[in-house]
This record gives structure tokens, sequence and C-alpha cells, in this order.
């Protein structure tokens, strides 16, 4: 597998409804073998709902499930590692033997964990705290232990729900580097954020999610192209009003010393420059950019409202 | 099923590894020994010399009788001290005859007191010429809240007076002492048609494997609360259901802490025997006969499976409560009615054991939350038929699976819905929906 067009998961017009709140709609997305695939969108979107019903926690109320072309069960669980974003560890219990139990539950055992869990303990720099108790771990640790129970079984499919927050900058890079390796190994990751900027540095294919439903899904190069450079990053004094003006500019997002318009549609990115200089602006600054995948995000929202 | 296993393996080594295990299996017998020998010792603690006992006998008749009675008390004691506790021991008496010398007895009353004052004596009895009669008697002495003292005495006196009124009624030695023989009541039990002998040892036992059974669930009850609790509060309860059913989970976790407690109850018990036997050898070997219980051999075994039974039953209770909660404190308040049902259900054992074939003890012997001591006590009293004894084990092992599911859908929803705590009626709902 890997070749990049196996399919991984399917879903079928999966449907989840708790009482009253319906959870997710109608959603349909294919994950294909040996890619990132980002899971994105608000809080409360439906992410984590998905990922549950992949990974038979909870089962969907219609629609249908595969993962590596068979009706999910209990059994395809232990070729998954999940990193829920509700996540903890044994705190009594020592770092060695907690990995060994959570390689056990998914029916991983013998003489090969022992050497697994040294590799992967070396891996994220942990190694002499093998033997500690989880409870003598700092938080940052702890996070990196958590990422080893998901992974220690090699599983074929790896889900990651948040996986970065509340990790320092290194640590980030750390993981960061092991998720893109398993890539390269074949590993397909579902990767769930709500973090724009992360999803954006790692991902192949995305979908997004809002209110429960699908707003767009596809590969990220694809989308990014379809937008086109309509985005500008402009640095000028003066020419006060010209950005405002909605014919021209359909976003604007002020940052420090530069604003990012994003053109409105038909706008041309010639004409609101002369327009700026008109207005006697001193450029300091002007190029065409990529619109973020943030931009993006806010522009299907309201296009689907 | 190996799921399973690893959830059990992980949930015993964990315990049975913890210091608290090894502190408790020591210390509990030693604080429950403590708890015996403490009030032990302290009555046994000879608070002085013997009572100092003047005795005024008007009726020149009693005073042999009354001393002869509180001597064989005493020489009782001796032969016994090894079994009896110290209590006893407060009620010796040393006693002296005051005669009247033609005193009246208004000044035998000052001297007496007198000597009270001095502390020559320390107590006096009058026993006025009537008294065969009356049994009117009166004792002055300096503490009168000596209650045992007071006990002793006066059932001396009573052996006393009888004495004496048998000799006036013409009653010879001989027959006294038969007419005073002891009753030796044996009850037989009646079985199909056999009559085999049980001095009510077999109802000992039942007693003690109920006793066993609520300390039990006692002690275990909130730590298979808190072992459910356990993965909420350290929020790893959505990594493991990635792995494994949340029914698997739960039971492991169940039969995880049962094997520890059995292992501790196993520990204590073996500890308990050995020192039994060799105390019971100890007995013998004084020439005191020891007893060993004999009941039937058939009997340990349902003590066995009923004793599992009834613990099961009750810590699945508990474990339901810890999947509707989110912290032990919670789960604390709402176990409070478990113990109570286990009471109610423990007291059942008197009128099942006074009609043991009635209908009532039927339906509480089969009643899952009642049966492991009713049935027990039907057994030992009126054998039921088999088929009654298997039911009865049949309804207790489904109520304690059907507990346990209950239990793990209530618990997968509860996590689904981010820790919320359950109400009952809401419990209800996501045990049908999950």
């Amino acid at each position: 597998m890997g070749n990049g067009n196996d399919i991984t998961v399917k879903l079928d017009r999966v449907s989840k409804s708790f009482g009253e709140f319906t959870a997710v709609k109608e959603l349909s997305l294919t994950v294909r073998a040996g890619r990132v695939f980002g899971l994105l969108g608000p809080n409360g979107a439906g992410k984590t709902t998905t990922i549950r019903m992949i990974v038979n926690i909870t089962a969907p109320d219609s629609g249908a499930i595969t993962l590596f072309g068979r009706k999910i069960d209990a059994e395809l669980q232990n070729r998954i590692g999940y990193l829920p974003e509700e996540r903890g560890l044994y705190r009594r219990m020592r770092v060695v033997d907690q990995l060994r139990f959570f390689a056990e539950l998914k029916n991983v055992r013998g003489k090969g964990v022992e050497a697994k869990i040294d590799e992967w303990l070396a891996r994220v720099k942990l190694s002499d705290w093998k033997n500690k108790r989880s409870m003598d771990l700092s938080k940052g640790m702890q996070q990196k232990i958590q990422f080893i129970t998901s992974v220690i079984h090699d599983p074929d499919l790896l889900i990651l729900d948040e996986p970065f927050s509340g990790l320092d900058p290194i640590n980030v890079e750390l993981l960061k580097e092991i998720v893109l390796d398993l890539k390269r190994a074949g590993k397909t990751i579902i990767f769930s954020t709500h973090q724009m900027e992360v999803a954006e540095r790692i991902c192949d294919d995305i979908c997004l999610l809002n209110r429960s439903e699908k707003v767009f899904e596809g590969s990220l190069r694809d989308i990014k192209r379809s937008f086109g450079r309509n985005s500008v990053a402009v640095r000028c004094e003066g020419g006060n009003g010209v950005l405002d003006d909605p014919a021209l500019v359909s976003k604007l997002v002020r940052h420090a010393d530069e604003a990012q318009a994003l053109l409105a549609a038909g706008a041309d990115a010639q004409v609101l420059l002369r327009r700026l200089i008109d207005a006697g602006a001193v450029i300091g600054k002007f190029e065409m950019v990529e619109p973020s995948l943030n931009d993006i995000f806010i522009t299907k929202v309201t296009e689907a409202a | 099923m190996r799921k399973f296993f690893a959830v059990v393996k992980r949930e015993y080594m964990q315990r049975v590894r913890a210091k608290m295990f090894i502190v408790s299996t020591i210390l509990l017998p030693l604080v429950m020994s403590l708890f015996i020998l403490v009030p032990a010792i302290i009555l046994s603690i000879d608070t002085g010399s013997p009572m100092r006992l003047a005795v005024v006998d008007q009726t020149g008749k009693v005073y042999g009788h009354l001393k002869g009675a509180l001597e064989s008390d005493d020489s009782r004691q001796g032969a016994d001290n090894a079994t009896r506790r110290g209590g006893r021991r407060f009620g010796r008496f040393v006693l002296q005859e005051v005669n009247a010398n033609g005193q009246s007895l208004d000044q035998l009353r000052t001297n007496l007191d007198q000597r009270l004052r001095a502390r020559d004596l320390d107590g006096y009895l009058i026993l006025p010429p009537e008294f065969l009669q009356s049994g009117q008697v009166e004792f002055f002495n300096r503490n009168p809240g000596d209650l045992l003292s007071n006990g002793t005495l006066q059932s001396a006196l009573n052996r006393a007076i009888r004495e004496q009124r048998l000799i006036e009624a013409k009653v010879d030695t001989k027959t006294r002492q038969e007419l005073f023989e002891p009753v030796s009541l044996q009850s037989v039990k009646v079985g199909d048609g056999k009559a085999e002998r049980d001095s009510g040892e077999s109802f000992e036992l039942v007693f003690g494997v109920g006793f066993v059974m609520y300390l039990a669930i006692l002690m275990y009850g909130q730590i298979v609360l808190g072992a459910v609790i356990e993965e909420k509060e350290t929020r790893i309860a959505e990594i493991l259901f990635s792995s494994v059913r949340p029914f698997a989970l739960m039971m492991g976790k169940l039969v995880g802490v049962s094997l520890v407690a059995l292992t501790q109850l196993a520990i204590w018990g073996l500890a308990f025997s050995a020192f039994a036997l060799y105390g019971a050898a100890a007995l013998t070997a004084n020439g005191l006969p020891a007893r060993i219980p004999r009941v039937p051999f058939s009997y340990y075994i349902y003590f066995g499976l009923f004793f599992l039974l009834g613990y099961f039953i009750y810590a699945t209770v508990y474990a339901l409560v810890g999947s509707m909660v989110t912290t032990a404190q919670e789960g604390g308040q709402l176990a409070m009615p478990i113990i109570l049902i286990l009471v109610v259900s423990f007291y059942l054992f008197l009128p099942v054991s006074r009609s043991p074939d009635s209908s009532f003890s039927f339906w509480v012997s089969m009643l899952p939350f009642s049966a492991p001591v009713a049935m027990l006590v039907r057994i030992v009293t009126q054998t039921p038929p088999v088929w009654q004894i298997a039911l009865s084990l049949f309804i207790g092992v489904c109520t304690v699976f059907a507990i346990m599911w209950v239990a793990s859908r209530i618990y997968r929803v509860g996590m689904l819905m981010y820790g919320k705590r359950a109400s009952i009626p809401e419990a209800w709902r996501w045990a049908r929906q999950a």
C-alpha cells in the first residue's frame, strides 16, 4: 500500500445525532492511503464525532464506513492508532508498563514489544524515563508518551486529534517530523485540528467541516490553486478608505504593520494598486500571495451560507 | 478475550504491587486483634485486692452456703482461666462473719459503718431473720457502681438461699445435686428420612460467611467504584475504547479488583486458620475439647459459591454507580443505598431460618440481592431441591452480567458526553440508546 491510490477510509453519507443535536450530517469523504488527511473546522464542527465513528467507539445512525476496504469491526481497531484530544495516562504506572499495556490492548505482545518501546522512547528522547511513573513526568513528556501509545502497535492508520496542543515549539517540530516519517513509511494519517496554520504545513488533503456539514474536500494544492492568487499583502501609508471599498476588497485583515486584503470577486489587483496611488498612498509593499487556509475556510463558509 | 485478560492483569498487578496493598494486608489483622485484645487486657487489669465483705447472718443458716457459693465461683475461675475473659476476676470476695454477740442491730451497723469509713471493710451484708421467706437483703458498700461485684454477689446469694430453702423442704443432698443437673439441648436435623446431628455449627458458619461477605463488600466495593472511575479521572477512557469493548473493559476491571480482594481475603483466611489450628491444638493438648465445625463437605462448596455470588452482585452495583459519576466523592454518596440493601438482606436471615420452606423464603432466596444469605440459610436448615439452588445461582450470575452490561453502556455514553454526570433517568436513556 501507499502508492497514493488505495483508499484507507471511506465514509458514505454518514450521520450521527445525540438527541436533538446533529453532530454529523450526511458526511461523505475519502482518505487515500499514504497521505496526511486534515480534518479541519472550528470547535463543535463534528470532527471528533467523525473520528470516533471511524475508530468504532460510536456507531453512525445512518450511512456506511469502510476501512481498508472492509466494513468496520472490532478487529480493525487493532490496525488503527488513535490519539484522542481528551487523553491521559495512568498516573501511578511506570512508563514501560503503561506502553506494554496499551500494546497488549492492540493484541501486540511478546519480546518484540520491549524493543519497540525502547526504540520509541529513544526517538522522543525519553529513554531515561522508562521506569519512572507517569506522575513524575512533565506535561510535555506525558504528551510524548501518549503519542507513543498511539503508534506502539505499528498501525496502518494513525488518527491524531489536536496532537500538538500545549506542546512547546521544539517538541511540535519533533512530533511533526515523526508524523512525516510515518507518512513516508506508507502509513495513512488523519489529522484533526482547528489550527489552520498547523494543518497547512503538513496536510496533503483536507476536508473542511462546519456545523456538522462538509464545506470542502480535496487536495490542499488544488484548493489553493483554484482560489488563485487573489490575496494581496499591502504595507502603505495613507490611501485611507481605498482598502475598505467592498467593490475591491471582500475581506481585510490588519496586522501590526501590514494588511492582508482578499480581492472581491471580479476585482483586479492592478486597479487596487492604481486607486491606492491615486489616493496618495506611499506604498512599502504590494505583493500577490496565496490565500491562507484560514481565508479559504472563511470564504467557503460564507459562500455556503 | 485476550484484551479482557490484559485489563485483568493490569488491574491486578498494579494493585497487588502497590504499597497500600501490602500495608493493609499486614495492618488490618493487627488492628483487628488490637480491638479484641485491648478491651480484654483492660478488663483483666486487677484493680487491687478482693472485696472484704462482712456478713451479719441473722438467720444463722445462710452464711455457710454463701461462702461455699462464692468459693466455687473462685475455683471455677481458676480452672477456666485460659478461656474465660478477665472480667470475672472482679467478683472476688473475702468473707467474714460478724456475730451479734448481744448487740442490737443499730449498734452493729454503727460499728460496721465505722470500719467501712476506716477502710477496714469494703462492704457489709445484713441478712434479716425473715430472709429465707422474704428474700430481702441489704448490701452496704462504699462503691455501689461496681456492677460486676454486685452481679456476682447476687447470684451467689441466690444459690445460697435456694440451697437452704431446699434443705428446709427436706430434700437430701443427692436429690439436690440431681435437681441442678443442667440441660443439654441437641437439635437434630431431619433430612430425607435420616436424622443427622447438627449442633448449630453450620448455622454459625452461614453467619460467618454472610459476615465476611458483608466486610468484603464494604472494603472492596469502594475500590471497584474507584477503579471504574480511574479512566475517567485520568482521561484514558477514550484511548481504551479505541482498542477494547466497554463491556470487556468493565468486566476486566471488576474481575481484576475482585482477584485482589480474594487474594487479600485468602491471605487473612490462611493466617487465621493457621492461628486457629494452632490454638485448637494447644487447647486439645491441655485436655480441653477444641471444636472444629463438623458439617457436610458439600456445604463448603455452597458457602464458596454463594459467597462469590453475593460479593459479585454487590460489587457490580458499585461498578454501575462508578459508570454514572465522574468523581469518587460523588460515587461514595450514591453508593450509600447499596449498604442499606445489603444490611436489610442480611437481616432476612432471621425470618428465613424460622420457616425455611415458606414461599417467602423461596422468593427471597431467588431474588439476587438477598439470595446469597437466604439460600445458605435454607441449605443448612432444610436443604431445598437442587434445582432451586441451581436456579438461584443462575439468576444471580445473570444479574451480574446484566448489571455489567448496563454499566458499560452508561460508561461509554457518559464518556462521549465529555464526563457529564448521569442522573438516573439519563443513565437509563443512555443504557438504551448507546
